[in-house]
């Protein structure tokens, strides 16, 4: 078992010593205030005990935590007072992260965290280990992880090899998809009576001596291979047409922290404009004109901070393979570092809002099961930005999918949305009316005008919707202002849905979801076609219901990735 | 198809009613704390939500429906969307029965089938007797054996 790096033990007591400091001073506040006898002199032996205490807690949580590697599993123990130790199965682990912050870098040190598909949370966390050592944690998970596939696949193998002269030599496409529906009763069935046997002789064919040639000549550093880089020129496109949330918090937090000083500011900024002396001495039109300014400083602000953190984010982005693992790194002032198991992929999205789109790029997300180090849930960037064709072409040699053709909704669909918009346009319109009851702002009627956007917004849903039933796969496109086309394969498939909301029956119209295992996602919503005729989601519906069984068991045979990693 | 236990109305009735009679407290909590409500808008409230509570009930115990399909678990269900779900048994992680206070009292149970899924990831079939509910766990968990896919996730 292999401890952190030391100088975790120096931030871990300090942590627990400052904590705890600062326990025992709340402590002595509220005990003084129940008993009379303990006074504020209690302080100054207090806040040094807990000091104290908190430093020794920190060093025994040092001392207390270890992790290893073994054969199967990656043990972590942790604990000072009560103990936990967890093994986690190299099989069972989504990706392997490594996290570092400014400061951690000025001192050679990495935060590595371990995801797996269950939970909520991160598996395991190692704050900190060396640099070093977390590259070689990095490697060798994945080394383990690449042996237990093996092995479990020569298995499957020699099961499989066993069962083989029973079975007709190729099954034609037509026995696999009698093969497909166990229809009982059914006599053709060619595979039924092949039930493997094993002999005693096969199944004790020994582990152990496998077991030994399968372990590799100790540390063979897997080679590294690029897929892809992001060019300076596509960081600042990049940076220059996607816009984050996060900006509009940071601004909101800022604004929230330092409202006066922030209003006042803004005032002055106004002011050459025509705006007022100061708040509480202007007429309606300085206000107004207030108002403006203040709104388009806010943009300016919120899309420069946007800009800012994507670029420090995804600064000198590189994607690489090692292995049958897509490995990346990225950061300018903290660095990430990733692995993400090719094998673990749920599905493929291509991204693009308007800008994007209108200069002809793109961008390509994987989803797998795990949590990442970003908001987005088990979203990884594979390709931040690139021309649109390269794109394209890169998610086909990714997925092996044809170049889709979309088919749409029925105009019937557009018809829906042109009802929904409406009434958020009539919702927007009363709550103006209502406002002009309850402010001096008379002229409500002026706010009809968002009526104009209605037909325009629900023609651009209409044609941003489109699906495509594929060979392997299931490509959905949807959304304007964030179009994500999401390339699913068949055997990725979890549930499917056909919904109908009430208003959805009466036009005899549904949507199909398709639940895959990637992590629920705040901002991205489960891949559905919508608004397709009853009919089609019917179809699609059960078309990928059978492709899974066909893909299930095409896949059990050929043993084979469905991904290429070579994809760029 | 297989419908559910006719008793299921009774539960969702009754949970209808207690959250219909949860609002009506809470209506004369604001009556006496903060602004006056008439007694007649809190009976009113209370009656109609109890009303379009049973009504709802009745509904979806007629649309829920049930079948154990070759590959699958179809369901279908839903009042205001109406859903028709596929879980092919090859996804099923793990099965279990459940009961809460009001399904014992009127002995019945359900079955919640988990996949991997992000959304829709456990389905709920309520209203089931609890031999029935046993029999449909061992049924589900022999198919999503004997299907297992070994595509971890």
């Amino acid at each position: 078992m292999n401890r952190l790096h030391p100088l975790s033990a120096v931030t871990y007591a300090l942590q627990y010593g400052f904590l705890w400091l600062s326990l025992a001073m709340v402590l002595t506040v509220v005990l003084g205030g129940v008993f009379d006898p303990i006074g504020s002199t209690w302080f100054l032996v207090a806040a040094p005990l807990g000091f104290v205490a908190g430093v020794a807690y920190g060093i025994a949580y040092y001392y207390r935590f270890e992790y290893g590697i073994t054969p199967d599993t990656f043990d972590v123990s942790s604990g000072v007072v009560a103990r936990r130790s967890r093994e986690i199965p190299y099989e069972r682990i989504q990706n392997v992260d490594v996290r570092q912050g400014v400061l951690q870098r000025l001192l050679g040190l990495a935060i590595v965290s371990l995801e797996t598909a269950g939970g909520g949370t991160t598996e395991a966390t190692l704050n900190f280990v060396s640099e070093s050592e977390a590259r070689r944690l990095q490697d060798r998970i994945r080394q383990r992880t690449a042996e237990m596939k093996e092995r479990r696949r020569r298995r499957e193998r020699e099961a499989a090899s066993e069962v083989e002269p029973s079975e007709p030599s190729e099954p034609t496409p037509d026995d696999e998809r009698d093969a497909a529906e166990p229809v009982p009763g059914d006599e053709t069935d060619t595979v039924e009576p092949s039930v493997p046997e094993p002999t005693p002789a096969n199944e004790s064919e020994p582990v152990a001596p496998e077991d030994r040639r399968e372990r590799p000549p100790e540390p063979t550093r897997p080679r590294r291979q690029r897929l892809f880089d992001l060019e300076a020129r596509e960081l600042l496109l990049y940076s220059f047409t996607s816009f984050r949330p996060a900006a509009v918090a940071t601004v909101l937090v800022v604004f929230f922290f330092a409202t006066d000083l922030i209003l006042e500011l803004l005032v002055t900024i106004a002011q050459p404009f025509g705006g007022p002396e100061g708040i509480g001495e202007g007429t309606t039109a300085s206000y107004g004109i207030l108002t403006i300014v203040s709104a388009i400083n806010g943009i300016i602000i919120t899309y420069v901070l946007s800009v800012a953190y994507t670029f420090g984010t995804y600064y000198d982005f590189q994607l690489g393979r090692t292995g049958e693992d897509f490995v990346y790194e990225r950061g300018l002032l903290q660095r990430y570092s990733g692995s993400i198991p090719v094998e673990k992929v749920q599905s493929v999205t291509v991204t693009a809002n308007p800008l994007q789109r209108l200069i002809g790029y793109a961008g390509l997300w994987v989803e797998t099961a795990g949590y990442g180090p970003d908001s987005n849930g088990g979203s990884q960037s594979a390709v931040p930005l690139a021309k649109q064709g390269r794109v394209h072409r890169f998610t086909e040699n990714l997925t092996g999918v044809e170049t889709p053709s979309f088919a749409s909704p029925p105009p019937m669909a557009r018809r829906r949305y042109l009802a929904r918009y409406s009434i958020i346009a009539t919702v927007i319109v009363a709550i103006f009316f209502g406002l002009s009851w309850i402010t001096p702002f008379e002229a409500w009627y002026v706010s009809a005008i968002v009526f104009l956007a209605v037909p325009p917004a629900a023609h651009l849903k209409y044609v941003n919707l489109g699906y495509y039933v594929g060979e392997d796969h299931l490509v959905i496109r949807r959304g304007f202002w964030s179009r994500r086309t999401t390339v699913i394969p068949y055997y990725r498939i979890q549930t499917v849905n056909t919904r109908r909301s009430i208003f959805q029956r009466r036009l005899g119209l549904a949507s199909l979801v398709v639940d895959t295992a990637s992590s629920r996602t705040f901002f991205w919503t489960t891949p559905t076609i919508y608004d397709v005729d009853l009919e089609d989601a019917r179809d699609v519906h059960t078309t990928g219901r059978k492709r899974l069984q066909s893909a299930l068991r095409e896949r059990a045979r050929d043993d084979e990735m469905g991904l290429s990693v070579d994809f760029t | 198809m297989e419908a559910l236990h006719p008793r299921i109305r009774l539960l969702w009735i009754a949970q209808a009613a207690i959250t219909a009679i949860v609002l009506g407290v809470v209506l004369a909590a604001v009556d006496q704390w903060v602004v006056d409500v008439p007694t007649a808008i809190i009976a009113g409230v209370v009656a109609v939500g109890i009303v379009l509570g049973s009504a709802y009930a009745i509904r979806l115990y007629q649309v829920w429906r049930f079948e154990i399909q070759p590959d699958a678990l179809y369901l279908e269900r839903g009042v205001v969307t109406f859903v028709e779900t596929a879980v092919p048994f090859v996804r099923v992680q793990h099965v279990d029965t459940q009961f809460g206070p009001i399904e014992r009292a009127l002995g019945l149970s359900s079955v919640v089938v988990y996949t991997a899924g992000s959304r829709n990831a456990d389905v709920r079939i309520p209203g089931l007797t609890p031999d029935r509910a046993r029999e449909l766990q061992d049924t589900l968990r022999e198919l999503a054996v004997e299907s297992e896919a070994d595509d971890a996730v």
